[in-house]
């Protein structure tokens, strides 16, 4: 048996109706959003082990610095140790603590994939310790309703990003964007299974709509400026598909769907915001 | 995920121009353990690496969650100001009730608005 059926017999004995979640996202079609370039440009194709363009690492560097989940950055895994934290402290219920045991197996299983693509770019930077530098990462979490919208839409984020790497032009991105997508898609699913259950309580229901006014801005902030100098180049050389503000008013309309199906009001996408 | 937090320039509540740094930053936490200390709620030492820190009621001492020491200046501030009526409520807030006294005893009237406007969602009718 090979490594990854190793990985993979370990996953199929964790599936249970619910884990993993992206079953049934995935179940009635395809979720997410189509990201399609609109812009001319050229046809970059990059493998590991190829001569990189120097402007070409230095974005791709910059984007799997903000993305993580490596097993070498102690950042990643000590922010993992927050979540073990939380659930410990506060999970509502056993079903819903060791759900949350899959979500940091999986994410582990992520930061093992990511790890391999650091090593194969650049030895020195697979143990770089790079702490997450968006606020929403660092945001309060005094509630399961706050870590439920953590993973609802955070990680949401995630998979809208691995969706846009399916054409990426470094291949190895390109190769694992599939699984990160589906498994982050169904991280989120989790938080919305989380926030669902709260809010079925009148009670919960008030606190989950007090709360989505501190994670909103966060969830929309994270795709940077509309602005942003750097987008173009991302696109250019093939590294992203889309600019911030088309990949964020995608990211908007799904969420947005997802909490007046739960009954809550949406915010105004301009309150409280950072990065317009 | 984004290329933005880097030279990124975010506007704060204050409408202060600042850059998200990686760099530890003390001011920040100092801002936190303040903005906490007021609602009755302390901040333990660094829980991971001098990035996250553990959220303790003052009250009993149970871990109440965690927060990060990357958030923009000003936010922690408002952030637990604007969570002042869920405390007061007991909707967020240690099982001790000590966020709900301390709330209380810092703006009685809007602690006594906010139970009674969160007394509905409490009826279990």
């Amino acid at each position: 048996m090979s490594e990854l059926d190793v990985i993979r017999d370990a996953e199929e004995r964790g599936r249970t109706d619910l884990w993993p979640f992206w079953r049934r996202a995935y179940a009635d079609g395809d979720p997410l959003p189509t990201l399609t370039c609109q812009v001319s440009r050229p046809r970059h194709r990059f493998d590991e082990g190829d001569a990189l363009p120097d402007e070409y690492r230095g974005l791709l560097l910059k984007m799997l610095r903000h993305e993580g989940e490596r097993a070498g950055n102690k950042s990643f895994l000590g922010f993992m140790a927050t979540c073990l934290d939380l659930a410990e402290a506060l999970f509502p219920t056993q079903e819903m603590k060791l759900l949350k045991a899959e979500y940091l197996a999986e994410e582990l299983k992520h930061a093992i994939m990511f790890h391999r693509v650091a090593v194969g770019l650049q030895h020195d930077f697979a143990l770089r310790d790079v702490p997450y530098a968006h606020y929403a990462f660092h945001l309060p979490r005094e509630t399961w309703a706050d870590d439920a919208f953590f993973h609802f839409l955070v990680d949401l984020n995630g998979a809208f990003h691995a969706r846009d790497w399916r054409e990426s032009s470094y291949v190895p991105l390109a190769k694992m964007s599939a699984t990160v997508e589906r498994d982050e898609l169904g991280h989120s699913e989790m938080g919305y299974y989380f926030l669902a259950h709260i809010c079925r309580e009148r009670a919960g229901k008030a606190l989950v709509q007090h709360l989505l006014g501190k994670w909103y801005p966060a969830a929309l902030d994270m795709f940077g400026r509309s602005d942003s100098p750097n987008a173009p180049k991302f696109i250019q050389w093939g590294l992203k598909s889309v600019d911030n503000a088309e990949i964020r008013q995608h990211y908007k309309a799904y969420v947005d769907r997802k909490l007046v199906a739960l009954g809550l009001e949406v915010p105004d996408e301009r309150r409280h915001r950072r990065f317009l | 995920m984004s290329d933005e937090p880097d030279g990124a320039r975010p506007t704060s509540f204050a409408g202060t121009i600042r850059a998200v740094s990686t760099a530890p930053t003390p001011d920040i936490v100092e801002e936190i353990r303040h903005a906490y200390d007021r609602v009755g709620i302390t901040l333990d030492r660094p829980a991971t690496y001098g990035t996250y820190y553990r959220l303790l009621c003052a009250g009993c001492g149970r871990m109440l969650g965690n927060v990060g020491d990357k958030l923009l200046p000003g936010m922690a501030s408002t952030l637990v100001d604007e969570q002042f009526e869920l405390y007061a409520s007991g909707l967020l807030g240690c099982a001790c009730g000590h966020q709900r006294v301390v709330t209380t005893g810092i703006d009685p009237a809007r602690a006594e608005a906010a139970r009674a406007r969160y007394a509905d969602a409490r009826d279990p009718s």
